[in-house]
């Protein structure tokens, strides 16, 4: 499935109805799935282990629950991790659900690069529309700071297309500046739209208490950054963070024993493409992220401009950019333009982007940022943010978690009201 | 007739069916070789400027020093040194390895050689050329091992006929380049039979500080002052990534046309990689 001449789809149709066979069980009633509980812990650099970050951000979740909350009540759970420097890769999921009070259910690592916990999100709600779980955790971490900057650059680039991109020279910050450069040419976009971008997220971040860079970023400064990957500098690239993330769904029918303010995860989308960005038909769009977003669109049956705002995947500000036209908050092409005129800034713009600060402020610990991501889509939606960073009349808020350079996506859209 | 180029980064000197090819850098009135460049990639060089002129070149004898699996896999030119069923009589040219960075090929049994000295020599920095070679040293060493992304052996012999040799896949009357494995109905895509010319145009390009770049290339970025990656699209249609080669004055631009010329990539666990690299087009 790929984008033809007129940038449709093809075969989108098909995969909607299939989707729609997923979600029906055989009883043929649709099992709708809530948020009961989300927590994470500040992202940043930790003093805390793998074991101590994932018991904080499950603690946090399992307190953030109205009503009483026995961590026993979980049915299954789901850990995105990339597991960066290969402290516990294999049973991450087991080793931390046990300090977690998870004891003896299914778990299991969900591993899509920096879309593992987005993933491991779907993977939780599919397990509950599917009827086979009642309670489900999904949650993601990462500790990346804990390594020698030597490793730590071995482990930055395991996601890319190792044998051909790699061998090209090419890290994270390599690939998006390509991107960049060829979505200045085709589309008379520049670096100013990129700093206009860091700045607003900077601002956003500033007065989030768990962000791990809070600090205001004047035009001047980040305009002139250190050249990371030419033209990206330093300002156009998230920090490298530690950090846990937890989100606790429910099925509707036990959704009221604990909590009468629940978040409704209206739908879920995904895909995938080409992992090498030489392979794809454009660099200019990330294929992925428009047909998870159709497929969430439609499922949850919205447009882009119902969405009030948008914790999206700002790995690298051009990759926000692109975000905002594939995802539909600006025609394909006006990126630029969206960022420049101010329109993802909160409670000021058409749609609030990246409120929480993005990944650019908040940080980037690989695989907590998608259910960190949800943490912040429950907290706005519940009124439970600072005061000072609230976003105004939030109904509807889309989380959007890519994996390396757009080979994963997942999309996804919350409400304070279930689908009609 | 003596003929005299430069010829994809090196200097080469034809006179009738004798090549001299060396490297361009001076060092201490010693030729020696550019910071990617080594004997192997400058005897695939040499066959490819010689085959261009139309020489018939199947087989070859070549010194220990260059890799010969490197030479067949760029050029299709076999040598006894990887294919020991070769026949000794049915290999007509020769390569000899001169002391310094300078090879000579030439027909099998010719005693001597007459060659004007190469123009276009030029002095490198000693301290550049020092460092480079000591990193090249602590590069190559058995105990540089990988630690974390890992291109192993057997992963980067599957992909080195493409790398090397630019051989493409044919699928649905399009050429396909990397290799892939299965088509979209399930169907095996049978291997590269057809190679895509040489040339390409820039699409993209940037150049990565040393702290931007991959781990491989650790110890010599900072030395190199970062690199420099093109997305190129070649004129049959696919796209790739390729490094520019380290000795070229190149700040690309998109719509650039640029060949590829063999050069090292980096070195792990006591094995180069080579690969292709961009050059702008003279």
């Amino acid at each position: 499935m790929f984008l033809d001449s007129t940038g449709a789809c093809n075969g989108f149709d098909a995969q909607i109805d299939r989707l729609t066979q997923v979600l029906v069980p055989l009883g043929g009633v649709m099992v709708d799935v809530a948020v009961i509980g989300a927590g994470q812990t500040k992202y940043g650099n930790h003093q805390l282990g793998l074991k101590g970050m994932w018991a904080e951000a499950a603690e946090n979740a399992f307190s953030s629950v109205d009503k009483d909350f026995d961590p026993r009540q979980v049915d299954e759970a789901f850990i995105g991790s990339v597991a960066f420097g290969g402290a516990q890769l294999g049973n991450t999921a087991a080793l931390l659900t046990e300090h977690s009070g998870l004891d003896g259910i299914p778990v299991r690592r969900v591993e899509n690069a920096c879309a593992s916990s987005g993933f491991a999100l779907r993977d939780a709600w599919m397990a509950i529309k599917s009827g086979q779980a009642d309670i489900v955790v999904a949650g993601g971490i990462e500790k990346m700071n804990d390594l020698s900057a030597e490793r730590k650059r071995f482990w930055l680039g395991v996601s890319g297309d190792t044998e051909w991109e790699r061998l090209a020279g090419l890290t994270f910050p390599g690939t998006y500046a390509l991107m960049a450069r060829r979505h200045f040419h085709e589309h008379a976009s520049s670096h100013d739209d990129l700093v206009h971008i860091s700045v607003k997220n900077h601002m956003h971040g500033f007065e989030n208490e768990q962000a791990h860079i809070r600090k205001q970023v004047s035009f001047e400064k980040a305009e002139s950054g250190f050249m990371v990957a030419d033209p990206l500098t330093l300002y156009d690239c998230c920090p490298t963070s530690d950090g846990a993330s937890c989100v606790i769904l429910a099925a509707d029918h036990v959704v009221q024993q604990f909590t009468d303010d629940p978040v409704w995860v209206r739908s879920s989308g995904a895909a995938s493409d080409r992992l090498a960005l030489h392979d794809r038909p454009s660099i200019t769009q990330l294929l992925a992220t428009q047909k998870a977003s159709q497929l969430a669109y439609s499922a949850a049956g919205i447009t882009s401009n119902d969405v009030d705002f948008a914790e999206v995947h700002d790995c690298f500000t051009i990759a926000e950019l692109m975000a905002t036209e594939d995802l539909g908050f600006a025609a394909h092409g006006q990126g630029g333009v969206f960022a420049r005129e101010g329109r993802g800034r909160r409670n000021e713009g058409s749609v609030c982007i990246n409120p929480s600060g993005g990944l650019k402020s908040k940080g980037h610990p690989l695989g907590a940022t998608g259910t960190g991501q949800a943490v912040e889509v429950f907290k706005q939606l519940r009124g439970s943010v600072e005061s000072s960073r609230q976003v105004r009349d939030a109904e509807i808020g889309l989380t959007h978690n890519v994996g390396g350079s757009g080979a994963t996506c997942a999309v996804h859209i919350f409400g304070r009201d279930r689908n009609d | 007739m003596i003929e005299q180029h430069p010829w994809k980064g090196y200097l080469v000197v034809l006179n009738q069916d004798s090549l001299l090819i060396q490297s361009p850098y001076m060092y201490e009135e010693t030729i020696v070789y550019g910071p990617d460049s080594d004997s192997t990639t400058m005897a695939i060089a040499g066959l490819q400027f010689m085959k261009q002129r139309g020489h018939e070149i199947d087989f070859v004898h070549l010194p220990d020093t260059i890799d010969a699996a490197t030479v067949y896999l760029a050029t299709s030119v076999d040598s006894m040194s990887r294919n020991d069923e070769l026949d000794f009589d049915a290999v007509k040219w020769d390569f000899l390895d001169g002391d310094e960075a300078t090879l000579v090929l030439s027909k099998t049994g010719l005693d001597s050689y007459d060659f004007d000295t190469p123009i276009g020599s030029e002095i490198i920095d000693s301290q550049f050329h020092m460092d480079i070679q000591e990193a090249w040293i602590r590069e190559r060493a058995e105990s540089n091992v990988s630690q974390g992304a890992y291109v192993s052996k057997s992963m980067y012999l599957e992909g080195a006929l493409a790398r090397l040799s630019l051989a493409s896949q044919k699928s649905d009357e399009k050429l396909i380049w990397p290799p892939r494995q299965l088509d979209s109905s399930g169907q095996r895509i049978p291997s590269g039979t057809h190679s895509l010319t040489g040339e390409a145009t820039v699409e993209s390009w940037t150049k990565l500080s040393a702290a931007g770049a991959p781990s491989e290339f650790s110890l010599r970025a900072p030395i190199l002052g970062g690199i420099q990656t093109v997305l190129v699209r070649f004129e049959q249609g696919p796209r790739g990534v390729f490094l520019v080669c380290d000795d070229v004055d190149y700040a690309p631009h998109i719509g650039d046309k640029v060949h590829f010329t063999v050069r090292r990539i980096y070195a792990q666990e006591g094995i180069i990689r080579y690969g292709l690299k961009a050059l702008p087009l003279p």
